[in-house]
Protein backbone atom coordinates (compact mmCIF):
# COMPACT_ATOMS: atom_id res chain seq x y z
CA UNK A 1 0.00 0.00 0.00
CA UNK A 2 2.92 2.45 0.74
CA UNK A 3 4.08 1.38 -2.63
CA UNK A 4 1.16 2.55 -4.36
CA UNK A 5 0.54 5.61 -2.33
CA UNK A 6 4.40 6.63 -3.03
CA UNK A 7 3.61 5.63 -6.75
CA UNK A 8 0.90 7.48 -7.50
CA UNK A 9 2.25 10.47 -6.05
CA UNK A 10 4.74 10.59 -8.16
CA UNK A 11 2.77 9.71 -11.80
CA UNK A 12 1.50 12.39 -13.46
CA UNK A 13 -1.03 11.95 -16.36
CA UNK A 14 -1.04 15.21 -18.53
CA UNK A 15 -4.78 16.51 -18.89
CA UNK A 16 -6.06 16.56 -22.04
CA UNK A 17 -8.05 18.88 -23.88
CA UNK A 18 -10.68 16.94 -25.97
CA UNK A 19 -10.25 17.31 -30.02
CA UNK A 20 -12.82 20.47 -30.51
CA UNK A 21 -14.31 18.84 -33.56
CA UNK A 22 -15.09 16.30 -31.19
CA UNK A 23 -16.87 17.79 -28.84
CA UNK A 24 -20.46 18.62 -28.72
CA UNK A 25 -21.28 21.59 -29.28
CA UNK A 26 -19.56 23.42 -32.03
CA UNK A 27 -16.88 22.21 -34.24
CA UNK A 28 -18.06 20.27 -37.17
CA UNK A 29 -21.30 20.17 -36.45
CA UNK A 30 -21.72 24.01 -37.44
CA UNK A 31 -22.90 27.28 -34.60
CA UNK A 32 -22.59 26.20 -30.65
CA UNK A 33 -26.22 26.88 -30.26
CA UNK A 34 -26.79 23.62 -32.33
CA UNK A 35 -27.16 21.03 -29.69
CA UNK A 36 -25.30 17.48 -30.85
CA UNK A 37 -28.98 15.15 -31.94
CA UNK A 38 -31.14 17.76 -31.43
CA UNK A 39 -34.48 17.82 -34.07
CA UNK A 40 -35.35 20.94 -33.68
CA UNK A 41 -33.11 22.95 -35.64
CA UNK A 42 -32.39 21.05 -38.52
CA UNK A 43 -35.38 21.74 -40.45
CA UNK A 44 -35.59 20.21 -44.22
CA UNK A 45 -34.32 22.63 -46.57
CA UNK A 46 -37.37 23.42 -49.20
CA UNK A 47 -35.08 22.20 -52.26
CA UNK A 48 -34.71 18.98 -50.29
CA UNK A 49 -38.44 19.13 -50.01
CA UNK A 50 -39.20 19.00 -53.42
CA UNK A 51 -36.37 16.88 -54.91
CA UNK A 52 -37.72 14.37 -52.64
CA UNK A 53 -41.96 15.06 -53.13
CA UNK A 54 -40.75 14.73 -56.89
CA UNK A 55 -38.88 11.63 -56.81
CA UNK A 56 -41.95 9.91 -54.88
CA UNK A 57 -44.49 11.35 -57.58
CA UNK A 58 -42.36 10.28 -60.31
CA UNK A 59 -41.57 6.82 -58.84
CA UNK A 60 -45.61 6.14 -58.94
CA UNK A 61 -45.78 3.82 -61.69
CA UNK A 62 -48.79 5.31 -63.59
CA UNK A 63 -46.80 8.35 -63.81
CA UNK A 64 -44.52 9.50 -66.89
CA UNK A 65 -41.66 10.47 -65.05
CA UNK A 66 -40.92 13.66 -67.75
CA UNK A 67 -44.33 15.06 -66.96
CA UNK A 68 -43.27 15.88 -63.48
CA UNK A 69 -42.58 19.36 -62.06
CA UNK A 70 -42.74 21.20 -58.84
CA UNK A 71 -46.60 22.38 -60.10
CA UNK A 72 -48.31 19.92 -61.22
CA UNK A 73 -51.86 18.82 -60.36
CA UNK A 74 -52.49 15.33 -60.08
CA UNK A 75 -55.80 14.34 -61.44
CA UNK A 76 -55.64 17.19 -63.91
CA UNK A 77 -52.37 16.90 -65.26
CA UNK A 78 -50.81 13.56 -64.67
CA UNK A 79 -54.19 12.05 -65.70
CA UNK A 80 -54.52 9.74 -62.20
CA UNK A 81 -57.99 9.42 -60.46
CA UNK A 82 -58.63 10.08 -56.51
CA UNK A 83 -57.61 6.55 -55.51
CA UNK A 84 -53.89 7.36 -57.05
CA UNK A 85 -54.19 10.82 -55.38
CA UNK A 86 -54.96 8.63 -51.68
CA UNK A 87 -52.07 6.76 -52.80
CA UNK A 88 -49.94 9.35 -53.46
CA UNK A 89 -50.00 10.88 -50.41
CA UNK A 90 -49.57 7.73 -48.26
CA UNK A 91 -46.36 7.22 -49.98
CA UNK A 92 -45.21 10.85 -49.48
CA UNK A 93 -46.41 10.23 -45.53
CA UNK A 94 -43.77 7.60 -45.73
CA UNK A 95 -41.06 8.87 -47.27
CA UNK A 96 -41.13 11.44 -44.72
CA UNK A 97 -42.04 9.13 -41.83
CA UNK A 98 -45.61 11.90 -41.55
CA UNK A 99 -49.04 11.09 -40.49
CA UNK A 100 -51.10 13.38 -42.38
CA UNK A 101 -54.85 13.85 -40.79
CA UNK A 102 -57.22 13.13 -43.48
CA UNK A 103 -58.85 15.95 -43.50
CA UNK A 104 -55.51 17.51 -44.42
CA UNK A 105 -54.29 14.76 -47.03
CA UNK A 106 -57.92 15.09 -48.84
CA UNK A 107 -56.86 18.35 -49.71
CA UNK A 108 -53.20 17.77 -51.36
CA UNK A 109 -54.27 17.16 -54.57
CA UNK A 110 -51.08 18.72 -56.60
CA UNK A 111 -47.22 18.74 -55.98
CA UNK A 112 -46.98 22.23 -55.54
CA UNK A 113 -49.52 21.80 -52.24
CA UNK A 114 -47.77 18.54 -50.89
CA UNK A 115 -44.37 20.36 -50.91
CA UNK A 116 -45.89 23.49 -49.16
CA UNK A 117 -47.76 20.79 -46.52
CA UNK A 118 -44.77 18.77 -45.76
CA UNK A 119 -42.01 22.04 -45.79
CA UNK A 120 -44.44 23.57 -43.12
CA UNK A 121 -44.53 20.38 -41.41
CA UNK A 122 -42.74 20.23 -38.30
CA UNK A 123 -41.81 16.45 -37.88
CA UNK A 124 -41.14 16.54 -41.56
CA UNK A 125 -38.00 14.27 -41.48
CA UNK B 1 -75.56 -6.07 -44.81
CA UNK B 2 -77.50 -2.35 -44.94
CA UNK B 3 -78.63 -2.02 -48.45
CA UNK B 4 -81.26 -0.16 -47.39
CA UNK B 5 -78.92 2.62 -46.87
CA UNK B 6 -78.20 5.09 -49.52
CA UNK B 7 -74.66 4.42 -51.51
CA UNK B 8 -71.72 6.11 -49.42
CA UNK B 9 -69.80 9.18 -51.02
CA UNK B 10 -67.14 9.48 -52.71
CA UNK B 11 -65.25 10.95 -49.48
CA UNK B 12 -66.60 7.90 -47.88
CA UNK B 13 -65.24 5.48 -49.95
CA UNK B 14 -61.61 7.21 -50.03
CA UNK B 15 -61.91 7.36 -46.14
CA UNK B 16 -62.09 3.88 -46.41
CA UNK B 17 -59.59 3.39 -48.65
CA UNK B 18 -57.50 5.45 -46.98
CA UNK B 19 -58.30 3.39 -43.76
CA UNK B 20 -57.04 0.28 -45.51
CA UNK B 21 -53.96 1.17 -46.08
CA UNK B 22 -53.48 2.76 -42.74
CA UNK B 23 -53.84 -0.37 -41.13
CA UNK B 24 -52.24 -2.52 -44.32
CA UNK B 25 -49.16 -0.71 -42.55
CA UNK B 26 -49.35 -1.69 -39.41
CA UNK B 27 -48.51 -5.83 -40.03
CA UNK B 28 -45.77 -6.87 -38.78
CA UNK B 29 -45.07 -9.35 -41.64
CA UNK B 30 -43.99 -8.07 -44.56
CA UNK B 31 -45.55 -10.31 -46.79
CA UNK B 32 -48.96 -9.78 -45.08
CA UNK B 33 -48.20 -6.17 -45.24
CA UNK B 34 -47.62 -6.08 -48.68
CA UNK B 35 -50.85 -8.42 -49.79
CA UNK B 36 -53.00 -6.37 -47.50
CA UNK B 37 -52.60 -3.58 -49.44
CA UNK B 38 -51.80 -4.85 -52.94
CA UNK B 39 -54.97 -6.51 -52.24
CA UNK B 40 -56.99 -2.86 -51.04
CA UNK B 41 -55.55 -1.36 -54.22
CA UNK B 42 -57.30 -4.06 -56.63
CA UNK B 43 -60.41 -3.66 -54.83
CA UNK B 44 -60.97 -1.08 -54.91
CA UNK B 45 -59.85 -0.51 -58.50
CA UNK B 46 -62.16 -3.40 -59.69
CA UNK B 47 -65.50 -1.27 -58.05
CA UNK B 48 -64.36 1.54 -59.62
CA UNK B 49 -66.75 1.79 -62.20
CA UNK B 50 -70.18 0.67 -60.53
CA UNK B 51 -72.89 2.73 -60.49
CA UNK B 52 -76.16 1.22 -59.29
CA UNK B 53 -75.73 2.73 -55.96
CA UNK B 54 -77.56 -0.71 -54.06
CA UNK B 55 -74.32 -2.45 -55.79
CA UNK B 56 -72.26 0.63 -54.57
CA UNK B 57 -73.96 -0.28 -51.07
CA UNK B 58 -73.20 -3.54 -50.89
CA UNK B 59 -69.74 -3.40 -51.98
CA UNK B 60 -69.25 -0.20 -49.25
CA UNK B 61 -70.63 -2.54 -46.22
CA UNK B 62 -68.38 -5.77 -47.83
CA UNK B 63 -65.54 -3.67 -47.42
CA UNK B 64 -66.43 -2.29 -44.15
CA UNK B 65 -66.51 -5.75 -42.83
CA UNK B 66 -63.26 -6.67 -44.94
CA UNK B 67 -61.85 -3.61 -43.04
CA UNK B 68 -62.95 -4.65 -38.98
CA UNK B 69 -61.45 -8.60 -39.73
CA UNK B 70 -57.98 -6.44 -41.07
CA UNK B 71 -58.03 -4.75 -37.87
CA UNK B 72 -58.54 -7.67 -36.17
CA UNK B 73 -56.02 -9.52 -37.57
CA UNK B 74 -53.66 -6.76 -37.41
CA UNK B 75 -53.75 -7.19 -33.52
CA UNK B 76 -53.35 -11.07 -34.10
CA UNK B 77 -50.27 -10.69 -36.04
CA UNK B 78 -48.97 -8.28 -33.65
CA UNK B 79 -48.74 -10.73 -31.26
CA UNK B 80 -46.91 -13.37 -33.19
CA UNK B 81 -44.53 -10.94 -34.91
CA UNK B 82 -41.55 -12.86 -37.02
CA UNK B 83 -38.35 -12.89 -35.29
CA UNK B 84 -36.21 -12.18 -38.74
CA UNK B 85 -37.07 -9.44 -41.31
CA UNK B 86 -37.94 -10.60 -44.32
CA UNK B 87 -35.19 -10.67 -47.05
CA UNK B 88 -37.21 -8.16 -49.14
CA UNK B 89 -36.89 -5.24 -46.64
CA UNK B 90 -33.42 -5.87 -45.38
CA UNK B 91 -31.73 -3.13 -47.59
CA UNK B 92 -34.35 -0.35 -47.51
Amino acid sequence: MALRAALLRHVRIPAQTLNPALTLTGGKWGPPSLRWMSSHDDHLSKSEVTERVLSVVKSFPKVDPSTVTSDVHFQKDLGLDSLDNVEIVMALEEEFKLEIPDKEADKIDSTNLAIEYIYNHPMAG
Amino acid sequence: MSIAAGAPSRAEVLTLFRSFLRVARKFTDYNIREYTKRRTIDAFRQNRNLTDPSAISAAFSDGKAQFEVANRQAVVYSLYAPKLKSVMEVHK
